[in-house]
């Protein structure tokens, strides 16, 4: 039987806002609080080392549900389980203070990634060597070139690897050679058989290449789940029928 | 419930906490020549300017009139520095909330983290002050504890508020600058608030920064004990506002990502 990795259930998100308000206008009638249903009571279950891709429109709840998998956010009702494993959203360069060096905010954005200091110890070589910055790890990351930081950025997030991967659009980052490196390492990680995969990307022939299930989410809700040979015809024929 | 996710929450991100509290402290001496030197050279400095106009402008009757006033600016440093830091906490982290998950009100202790250690360097100070001026220390000395207890809880809660309203209210931080400004008059910081006629006493009990202010001069210059009546009310308001500001962070961080 396979073994259970993720379990949403009933998932129900709700964004409250109220705009910003001047003082003048804070106790002014009719100031209205907007509630807008981004998720609308979503189940599903994801196995271990499936990858499952999620596709929709803009606005159609995917990187909310994302967000909310990955802890970001949470549900206003449902339940979201992930059974114990660690999960993590692909973000790159996440908590960075430009006056410290490479190594220090490689500490700093593993330990905010909930990461423990033996852990990143343990993969402090790997991430330097990954990133091919050398001798300026010890350097300041604000005398960084955009090209390095973003090497950086990536190495650290593609290193310190969870159980459970979200990836919000697949990364390349860097120069052309870099961008193929860091492209392989992605796929690496994501192709990788103990790993539980859900991505979320505009390229839909990257996600018939990779995924093992589509789920299809439309105004917050699931229009459809399958093969992905399946659902990415029925959407493509949607989208283009839209049009 | 939410007390039981906060202690949770405070020993997972412990170690993120103080390196990213040293991490800032590092920020701000990084590319200086001196260094941290700084974070000792500054409140020495400070305290030198206080010396000079208490004893030579003003020429104050107290003889340790500098480090009553250097007392009085450490305490109001460290709850003004949280306080007005506070309103644009959310907004200055945005990268970092929409991003990955944290306990917002981390950001609130990390700050406290970071202003806390610079009051303990001018608190050093203060103590090699005391004994420049031959002021004999006694063990009144250990009831500066309770009143810096009270004012870091009373901070950390009224923190976690003013980061909280500042999400939705534009103008907050202007509010609380002004607000703050008002506090920094009516806390006796150049002069003993509770002499004051006669609204003083009033004045001291009705504000905590001026309490702690009060609480921390008569253990280390008059060897007095502080006001418990007033201390134990403070505190518990401390404790009251800190559990409040609490649950309001953790009922709304959903929604901070977004309105960001």
């Amino acid at each position: 039987m396979m073994e259970k990795t993720i379990e949403v259930k009933n998932l129900k998100i709700n964004y409250r806002t109220m705009e910003p308000a001047k003082v003048t206008k804070l106790f002014k009638k009719g100031r209205r609080v907007n509630l807008e249903h981004a998720v609308k009571g979503v189940s599903f279950d994801v196995y271990k080392g499936e990858i499952v891709g999620l596709v929709g429109q803009n606005g159609s709840g995917k990187s909310t549900t994302l967000r909310c998998l990955a802890g970001i956010i949470s549900p206003d009702e449902g339940e979201v389980n992930l059974f114990g494993n660690s999960v993590s959203l692909l973000a790159i360069g996440v908590g960075f203070q430009k006056e410290l060096t490479g190594r220090a905010n490689i500490m700093l954005s593993g330990l905010l990634m909930g990461f423990t200091e033996k852990e990143i110890k343990s993969k402090m070589k790997e991430i330097i060597e990954f990133s091919e910055l050398g001798k300026y790890i010890n350097k300041p990351v604000g005398s960084y070139s955009s090209g390095m930081h973003s090497r950086l950025a990536f190495a650290i997030t593609a290193i310190l690897d969870t159980d459970i991967l979200l990836v919000d659009e697949v990364l390349s980052v860097g120069d052309a050679r870099f961008k193929k490196k860091s492209h392989q390492k992605m796929k690496e990680l994501i192709m990788d058989k103990d790993r539980t995969v859900i991505m979320i990307s505009h390229s839909l022939d990257t996600m018939k290449k990779m995924c093992d299930r589509i789920i299809w989410l439309h105004e917050g809700e699931i229009n459809m789940v399958g093969k992905p040979k399946e659902v990415l015809a029925k959407y493509e024929e949607f989208m283009t029928g839209e049009k | 419930m939410y007390l039981r996710r906060f202690f949770g929450d405070l020993t997972k991100y412990r170690k993120y906490l103080v390196y990213s509290a040293k991490a800032s402290l590092k920020s701000e001496v990084a590319g200086s020549y001196l260094a941290w030197l700084w974070w000792i050279l500054e409140p020495f400095c400070f305290m030198l300017i206080y010396k000079f106009i208490a004893e030579t402008v003003f020429q104050r009757n107290l003889p340790s009139a500098a480090l009553f006033v250097f007392l009085g600016i450490t305490v109001w440093n460290f709850f003004n520095k949280n306080i007005s830091a506070s309103a644009m906490l959310l907004k200055h982290n945005k990268g970092i909330i929409t991003k990955i998950y944290l306990p917002k009100y981390l950001l609130c202790i990390k700050q406290i983290l970071v202003n806390g250690f610079k009051m303990v360097i001018s608190l050093a100070i203060c103590f090699v002050l005391a004994l420049y001026y031959r002021i004999i220390l006694d063990w009144h000395i250990i009831l500066i504890i309770p009143s810096l207890i009270m004012l870091v809880l009373n901070t950390f809660g009224f923190g976690c508020l003013v980061m909280h309203f500042g999400v939705y209210i534009q103008d907050l931080s202007n509010i609380v600058r002004i607000a703050l400004r008002l506090v920094f008059y009516l806390s006796g910081v150049f002069y003993n608030i509770g002499t004051l006629k006669p609204y003083g006493p009033l004045l001291l009990n009705i504000n905590p920064v001026a309490l702690a202010m009060e609480g921390c001069r008569n253990a280390l210059m008059f060897g007095k004990e502080p006001d418990w009546v007033m201390l134990g009310i403070w505190t518990a308001v401390g404790i009251v506002t800190s559990v409040l500001g609490i649950m309001v962070v953790y009922k709304n961080e959903n929604n901070y990502g977004k309105i960001l």
